[in-house]
């Protein structure tokens, strides 16, 4: 579903990507895992190009490269994104944020009139459900607690209902109940409906326990790619080559007591 | 050992005592030359001051039968200042998004009306009614006219800086979705700015009821005009009518204004 092939992307004389090579399935999760600074976030944006991406090939849904800002928005259509700090817009409803999803594909004039399709209500409402907030619907998105509003912002993106969503580090902010719920909801959505999910996080024990896949990327290229069993103490310090041995099987072993526990639970 | 030390503004060193110095003997030069000018004089004011008393008494008290008379001229202060706002609003609406920094589609447009603003914002309302008087006469609508030209000038520049302080979050994630940039600004941008536009809107309605009691006097509309007469007929009990009427109108906009806006901007 999604192909990238030799992306680069430099900003003045930083390079973030170097190169990048990726490929996310229908039905899958996908976890980028690296430090700070490695080129996550670069990548997850010129995927849907609220970065303008270098060099090299990005393909999504068979969809080349767009020209033009129909085709851009077209394009977007089919993507969505998850953001650190959702980016809900704060004085609308739940509903009408998970509305705005939809906007791109419904009558225009009717909905700057807050006038919605009723099949568009709908939709909204059922990917309310998905994240378990239909009953907060009504409420301001403000008023709800971050994790909440991070699922709010899930269902955002279900709306949309998208071939693919981004998600760039999407539980940074949360505590780890929250952050467990929030990853579930994720995964059900590749699981369940299809979508090729790409998410970016920092924490190894969650890539462990969630992804399909790990990508592992440091300095701009891919270091390691594989399934959560194929990471090992020396996969993690290819990944994170800022950590010392000790530190590497620390995290390591911490890590899979983690994906153990994911596993029994 | 002193007890106490210190510490206004860093380092004093030879260089930096001279620069303060030269700054010193400037503005107290400015000061004195102006004061030249305007024939600052604390002995005239002195010498004035019994025919400052004697104008005061000559106001007192207030003429309760004029009072009747200004009911219509006050009434259409407020009037002149509802329509002089609401042609603000309308005039400043479509311009504020080309003079946010963060939605102007490009920097010379940004530029352009934003200075433009700031033209119309520079130039005084009775300047404007001066103008408007000899453009289509004496009367009201000339006031309404001045009001609204400035007025737009002022809500133009609030508006769009509250736009430019805006989450850029929610706009990013609306441009995510595919959104059209139209309808990124009517679900991402309106819903963070309409609450301080409608503070700014009730400020400057009050503003304009101030400025719409003194636009009589060059012959714009308004009780000013009922002012200007009663002073120049030396009639000082309707002058302190007149300045009663404006008190009570101006403190109630206030007071009603600032009430409202607080409950708008209460989160």
């Amino acid at each position: 579903m999604i192909e990238v092939r030799g992306l680069t992307k430099a900003y003045g004389e930083i390079e973030a990507l170097r190169g990048v090579d990726l490929s996310v399935a229908v039905g899958e999760m996908c976890v980028v895992l690296g430090p700070s600074g490695a080129g996550k976030s670069t990548l997850l944006r010129c995927i849907n190009r609220l970065t303008e991406p270098g060099m090299g090939e990005i393909i999504v849904g068979g969809r080349p490269a767009p020209r033009g800002r129909q085709e851009l928005r077209e394009l977007r259509r089919h993507i969505g994104m998850i953001f650190q700090d959702h980016n809900l817009v704060p004085r609308l409803s739940v509903l009408k944020n998970v509305l705005t999803g939809r906007i791109a594909s419904m009558p225009q004039l009717a909905a700057a009139l807050q006038l919605f399709p009723r099949a568009d209500v709908e939709i909204a409402l059922r990917a309310l459900e998905r994240v378990a907030l239909a009953d907060r619907a009504a409420d301001r998105a403000d008023r709800l607690s971050g994790g909440q509003q991070q699922r709010v912002g899930i269902a955002r993106a279900l709306a949309q209902q998208p071939q693919v969503i981004l998600a760039d580090e999407p539980v940074a902010s949360l505590d780890p109940k929250t952050a467990r719920v929030v990853l579930d909801d994720l995964r059900r959505a590749a699981h369940e409906l299809g979508i090729a999910v790409l998410c970016n996080l920092h924490q190894v024990e969650y890539a462990l326990e969630f992804a399909d896949r790990i990508v592992g990327i440091c300095a701009g290229h891919v270091v390691f790619e594989g399934t959560p069993a194929q990471i090992d103490d020396s996969t993690l310090l290819r990944i994170y080559p800022d950590l010392t041995g000790g530190d590497a099987v620390a995290l390591s072993t911490g890590a899979h007591e983690a994906f153990m526990d994911g596993i029994l639970s | 050992m002193s007890r106490f030390r210190l510490l206004a503004g860093g380092q004093w060193n030879t260089r930096r005592r001279f620069h303060w110095f030269v700054g010193l003997v400037a503005t107290v030069g400015v000061l004195v030359w102006s004061a030249r000018a305007i024939e600052l004089s604390p002995a005239e004011l002195l010498r004035g001051l019994p025919w400052i008393f004697d104008f005061l008494s000559r106001m007192l008290p207030p003429n309760p039968a004029f009072f009747e008379r200004l009911v219509k001229p006050a009434l259409e202060t407020i009037q002149i200042a509802l329509w002089g706002t609401l042609f603000s609003v309308v005039m400043a609406l479509p311009v504020c998004f080309l003079a946010a920094r963060n939605l102007s589609p490009s920097p010379v447009v940004f530029q352009l009306t934003r200075q433009t603003l700031n033209g119309l914002r520079g130039i005084n309302e009775i300047i404007f009614a001066l103008i408007f008087v000899t453009a289509v006469g004496l009367g009201p609508f000339a006031g309404v006219l001045a009001l609204s030209i400035h007025g737009a000038g002022m809500l133009g520049k609030f508006f769009a800086e509250a736009i430019e302080e805006i989450d850029a979050g929610p706009v990013e994630a609306l441009r995510a979705t595919g959104a059209s940039p139209a309808m990124v600004v009517v679900f991402g941008v309106l819903p963070q700015v309409i609450p301080s536009w409608i503070a700014y809107t009730l400020y400057r309605f009050e503003t304009n009821l101030r400025a719409g009691t003194i636009l009589g006097i060059v012959g714009a509309g308004g009780i000013g005009f009922e002012l200007y007469t009663s002073l120049k007929l030396f009639q000082y009990q309707d002058t302190a009518s007149c300045v009663l009427v404006i008190l009570v109108m101006v403190m109630g906009a206030d007071y009603l204004s600032s009430k409202l806006r607080a409950r708008i901007l209460a989160p």
